[in-house]
């Protein structure tokens, strides 16, 4: 329901919603409003420097004049603040003799054979590393309280540190937050953002749960102002931001815990591609996002498939995020012949500047040269033919590439495109196969600039029979905002040696009543939250955890997901559970996509191609995607133009277009 | 047969992500923090004669290593389907004892021999002998630990119930010896499941024709790396500090003659093999090798064996580079296998003085701590590597406290640590000014100090405590390591190398060497 506000009028004439979903991530903000039944889309430059003014310019041109009642947003801003190097001063607090602990890490380096290791540079400076006398054990028990004194020293150095955030860490504070929330209570009056790792993450191994608090600090002050003017500037609509789990909270917990917003874009296109493809009963998919120079996918099982450690920038953060598997090469990885004689595609990429050859500036060959030489790509059709392209560069750039390899120009970029598959296919099986999964049982998401170029092939490689090509894939993101559900993730280190499914329950409890509190202080009606609890187990012993919906039967379902990840169990073991997470949301109104007009038959083609069909250059016809129309069947080959990307339907493929015009692919093997 | 360009990058990828699962399998479900906590292991496959075609990138010190345990297996052994040979013995194939490795012959549907195997080498927390954690000052193998030559621990796909009773019975830990070992039979059956896919989809032929063909093209790709050197016979010095019995520096040699996409590593006059266990087997000394020209070639090397082709190494038996038995070789794998990389970029440091970088710690900085947990009813076994400094590189300062070199294990985090065994960790964070001056600046070592909460057993294996890791072009050597027991707050230095009881309340500060620096400080 709409609230009314003190300035203005929310909703339009007739009282309704307006809901709005943004995506900043890249070049274009993109939005997508629902007014009641009615759909507007709305794409406008990005602002880098201020995001909010190209929300705010947005919102305005999109609804000229209606104004919103929810924006749903998933931003950038925590993360490039990272990736920039561009985040607070922070001031760190932490146990007697840990201080370097931000920096020693887990003592281990990235690449085993680089002559020189490197690491990230730590995001606390020696001088702010500020040590309290404080002991806690791992039972809860505290052995070394902190006194005033220490306390009163910690408040002394913290004012003197001219910190712009402070970060508070103490050992085994998820046993026992005693003493980090008396530290905290005292730093509070000093008024900066104060992250408090008991209260973001709460869970056992002290580098992680630390590195996670010195994040949030890290990103904070950013966050913070730019919220609070996105939200004076939207008032009074009620401003929600994406997470980097999939799920939307209000703008007030967002400036508390801002690392959980670090992957927000990328989540947001897997909720997106969700979205879509349920209205369609597809509930399995894999989604292969192939950009210029890199590429991500993620696995979607009838939901997003989470896990709870991610490296961005290079630093842990442990906090629940959709499971995007990245792999550093698109469509601009250059092609290189190594000193072995292989082939090697990326990761170093032509980037956007040159770009590859056929962009008229650069002169190394790339996937896309090859994609384009290969016929892959219509180059009258490019952009719309907004951006000429320049055929012979490629083939001169794959040529070059060809004689070292003794092979034509065409089989070239035919090995350029299996080489590129083969990194794909790669990180495809890491997140289906390695996690217990078989490709075979999911359709293929493809979108990106890419993807639905090398769809077909990498789909034959992996035993995939359906690969679903959205309707304005570049608005993903944005309509992931818009149908994500309010929801908020809490976890707690529990370790029960011998756990009972009741005694896991009351123990849980405290999470359910703090979720219930914070969800209702955002809207959510208390009666129409979804609480789902699940359960880290793993064999007592063990140290990495499986998580288990926590139901009566969860230590059979322990057992069985053991064996489906691992391929083996020890049904007689005993388990344990070491931490509690639960997930609560409230769902948002899902909105279906707009119909597109029935097919009137098969289109004329708008030019044909000379392309590659298999091992042999065949002509083939090529069809604008704005002329097929719903209900279309036809089989490849063949290629589809849109205004961001291509798609290449192989033989053996049968297209077919739905009632919201997405492309689906099917396989007669 | 020779692959085309594309046909080596697809299967030099599909290869490698087959090794790498089997290590995602085995990390996840380890039991002993060293396994699950450190990833003190690696998986590899082999093909129809044992030479390493693929291995997950883990630990440097098992690449060379690993295939001379295979082939131990296969020639001692008649492996049928199903079946699983284990190894540690490092007279025959293996490194030193903690390090067991299993391996399983893979056969296609009715083949007679096996075309491939599957392996993985896992670090045991204790594998017996004279103390806990199998790491002790010992000064014969025989005190090291249970030793086991290649033997069926699975036979028909059934565990050879006797063979598992033998082994368990001789460790101090039991219950978490089955937990790692099962965790390593499952991923070698991952390995073998990925394996045969991979045939049933490519055919047998060609995989078979690209496993050859990855070896050909990692050969081309160092033979590569070798050319770019200037020719000539690079010859350099370093030491060890003592054997712990009072040996003093111990001297490693070597001569390295590159030359036309060859190179010979000779090691004749290093030091005779000495009483304490610094000891390293030949396998140990070739993947110190491996590691050191690995590092040299700019462009990724896939690990196998046809890197290994152009490098001859010759280390004469009955030097500490190539001991017999029934010399102690628990150190070799550790320690002495950091000093060969050492004397090995001293030399290089000639050949390519614009890359090499000055000397890191050197040291692992073994620390093993063992005993009865009296709040727990049970025995425990720790053991953890501490990291050091790394050396500079010229114009780069050198990282603090990460692992260099031969090794990569992480730190068991303090709150896995605390909650599993009766000690706790009162200090652990950068030893400042430890790393050497100079243009750059070598990286700084740890301090970690631990106090026993029990009566323990601790054994110590450190080195660079006398000898500092030297600087390079003008740049200062680092400050050595130091070992101290801190006993009702007196400060006491203790030998590098060491066995010794523990009390209650005790505790042990280990403070770890810095890395060299490299070119002149400007004053």
């Amino acid at each position: 329901m709409p609230r009314s506000g003190r300035s203005g009028k929310p909703g339009n004439a007739s009282g309704q919603a307006v809901l709005v979903g943004i995506d900043t991530g890249g070049t274009f903000t993109d939005l997508v409003a629902l007014i009641g039944n009615e759909i507007r889309v709305h794409k406008v430059l990005s602002t880098p420097d201020d995001p909010a003014r190209a929300v705010v310019a947005g919102i305005r041109e999109m609804l000229a004049g209606v104004t919103p009642t929810m924006v749903t947003y998933s931003t950038t801003v925590a993360t490039n603040a990272l990736l920039e190097g561009k985040g607070a001063r922070v001031a760190l607090f932490t146990n007697a003799g840990l201080a370097d602990l931000i920096e020693i890490g887990r003592q281990n380096r990235d690449d085993l054979y680089a002559l020189a290791p490197s690491r990230p540079a730590p995001l606390v400076d020696r001088s702010l590393r500020f040590e309290v006398e404080e002991r806690t054990l791992f039972d809860g028990r505290i052995i070394r309280p902190l006194t005033r004194a220490a306390i009163a020293r910690a408040v002394r150095a913290a004012r003197r540190s001219r910190a712009g955030a402070f970060a508070v860490c103490l050992l085994h504070c998820y046993a026992n937050p005693r003493s980090e929330a008396a530290l905290a209570r005292a730093l509070a009056p000093l008024g900066l953002p104060l992250s408090v790792s008991h209260r973001i993450l709460p869970e056992y191994r002290e580098y992680e749960r630390l590195s996670t608090t010195v994040v949030n600090a890290y990103v904070a002050p950013r966050m913070v102002s730019h919220l609070e003017h996105l939200e004076r500037l939207l008032s009074p609509a009620r401003l929600r931001v994406m997470q980097s789990n999939g799920v939307a909270v209000g703008a007030e917990a967002t400036r508390r815990e801002p690392v959980r917003t670090i992957l927000s874009g990328p989540a947001a296109g897997v909720i997106g591609a969700a979205a879509l493809v349920r209205t369609l009963g597809v509930d399995r998919f894999i989604t292969f996002d192939m950009g210029g120079t890199s590429t991500d996918v993620s696995l979607f099982d009838r939901r997003e498939h989470i896990r709870t450690l991610s490296y961005p920038a290079g630093y842990a953060v442990r906090t629940p995020v959709v499971d995007i598997h990245t792999v550093g090469a698109g469509g601009g990885s250059l092609a290189t012949v190594d000193a072995g004689g292989s082939l090697r595609v990326g990761p170093e990429s032509a980037g956007a500047d040159p770009g590859p050859a056929c962009y008229g500036r650069g002169e190394a060959p790339t996937v896309t040269d090859a994609d384009l030489v290969a016929g892959r790509l219509a180059a009258a059709n490019f952009l719309g033919g907004r951006m000429k392209l320049f055929p012979e560069r490629a083939a001169r750039a794959i040529g070059r590439l060809g004689r070292a390899l003794k092979l034509d120009a065409l089989a070239t970029a035919r090995g350029v495109i299996r080489v590129v598959n083969a990194n794909m296919e790669r990180a495809i099986r890491v997140i289906t196969i390695e996690r217990g999964f078989d490709p075979r049982d999911f359709a293929l998401m493809a979108f990106g600039g890419a993807g639905p170029m090398h769809a077909c092939e990498l789909a034959l490689d992996l035993g995939i029979r359906c690969i679903v090509m959205p309707r304005n894939p570049g608005l993903l993101c944005a309509w992931g905002a818009l149908g994500s559900p309010l929801g908020r993730e809490y976890s707690i280190t529990i370790r029960e040696a011998a756990p009972v499914f009741a005694r896991l329950c009351r123990r849980a409890r405290p999470l359910i009543d703090r979720a219930t509190r914070e969800l209702a202080a955002e809207g959510a009606r208390p009666g129409r939250i979804r609480y789902e609890l699940w359960a880290d187990m793993r064999y007592r012993g063990q140290s990495y955890e499986l998580a288990v919906p926590l139901t009566p039967r969860f230590i059979a379902d322990f057992h069985a997901a053991h064996r489906r990840t691992f391929g083996h169990n020890a049904p007689d073991a005993p388990v344990e559970v070491v931490n509690l997470r639960l997930r609560a949301s409230s769902g948002e109104r899902a909105p279906a996509p707009a119909h597109i007009a029935k097919s009137r038959g098969r289109p004329s083609a708008i030019s044909r191609i000379a392309a590659l069909v298999g091992d042999r250059q065949r002509t083939i016809p090529v069809y604008s995607r704005d002329d097929l129309g719903a209900g279309l069947r036809m089989a490849g080959p063949c290629l589809i133009v849109e205004l961001s990307t291509t798609a290449y339907v192989a033989p053996g493929f049968t297209l077919r277009v739905d009632d919201y015009g997405n492309l689906h692919l099917e396989s007669a093997r | 047969m020779k692959l085309d360009a594309v046909a080596l990058a697809v299967m030099n990828s599909r290869l490698g992500a087959i090794a790498e699962e089997m290590g995602v399998v085995l990390g996840q479900t380890g039991f002993s923090p060293n396994i699950k906590e450190r990833r003190d292991y690696s998986c590899a496959l082999f093909d129809a004669r044992g030479e390493l075609v693929a291995q997950a990138a883990h630990i440097p010190v098992h690449l060379g290593t690993t295939p001379l345990s295979v082939r131990a297996a296969i020639e001692r052994l008649e492996l049928a389907p199903g079946d699983i040979a284990a190894v540690n013995d490092p007279f025959a194939g293996g490194t030193h004892l903690p390090d067991l490795t299993l391996v399983a012959p893979i056969f296609v549907a009715g083949g007679k021999r096996p075309f491939a195997f599957a392996a993985n080498r896992a670090h045991h927390a204790d594998i017996g002998g004279m103390a806990p954690g199998s790491m002790a000052l010992a000064t014969e193998i025989y005190q090291e630990g249970f030793r086991l030559p290649p033997v069926k621990i699975v036979a028909g796909g059934e565990p050879a119930r006797d063979v598992f009773e033998l082994f368990l019975a001789n460790t101090r830990v039991p219950e978490e010896r089955e937990g790692d070992l099962r965790a390593q039979i499952a991923a070698l059956g991952v390995g073998r499941d990925r394996l045969l896919a991979l045939t049933d989809m490519m055919g047998y032929r060609f995989v078979t024709d690209a496993m050859a063909a990855l070896k050909d093209y990692a050969e081309r790709l160092m033979r590569a790396t070798l050319a770019r050197l200037r020719p000539g016979t690079y010859r350099a010095e370093d030491f060890l500090d003592d054997d712990g019995f009072g040996t003093g520096p111990i001297r490693l040699r070597v001569a390295i003659a590159v030359r036309g996409g060859r190179a010979r590593v000779d090691f004749t006059g290093s030091a005779a093999q000495v009483r304490g266990s610094v000891n390293a087997n030949y396998a140990v000394t070739l993947s110190a090798t491996f590691y050191a020209m690995k590092c040299l070639a700019a462009e990724a090397v896939p690990p196998n064996e046809g890197l290994m082709r152009p490098i001859e190494v010759i280390a004469p038996p009955g030097t500490v580079v190539n001991a017999t038995p029934p010399a102690a070789v628990a150190g070799g794998n550790v320690e002495t296998s950091q000093r060969i990389v050492d004397v090995l970029f001293r030399a290089l440091a000639k050949a390519a003085p614009d890359r090499i970088p000055a000397a890191s710690s050197g040291s692992m900085s073994n620390l093993t701590i063992g005993g009865y947990d009296r709040f727990r009813a049970r025995h425990f076994s720790y053991y953890e590597t501490v990291a050091g400094g790394a050396g500079a590189a010229p114009g780069r300062p050198g990282e603090s406290g990460i692992h260099t070199h031969m090794t990569n294990t992480l730190n068991t985090p303090i709150e896995a640590l605390e909650a599993y065994y009766p000690m706790r960790i009162t200090e652990y964070r950068i030893r400042r000014g430890s790393g050497g001056r100079g243009r750059a600046r070598g990286g700084d070592g740890l301090i970690r100090e631990i106090e026993c909460l029990v009566e323990s057993n601790v054994s110590l294996l450190t080195e660079r405590r006398r000898l500092a890791p030297w600087g390079l072009r003008g740049g200062g050597h680092a400050k050595p390591g130091a070992n101290f027991l801190v006993r009702k707050r007196q400060l006491v230095r203790i030998p590098a190398k060491t066995n010794f009881t523990a009390q209650a309340g005790d505790r042990i500060r280990i403070e770890t060497p810095g890395g060299g620096g490299w070119g002149r400080a400007n004053h």
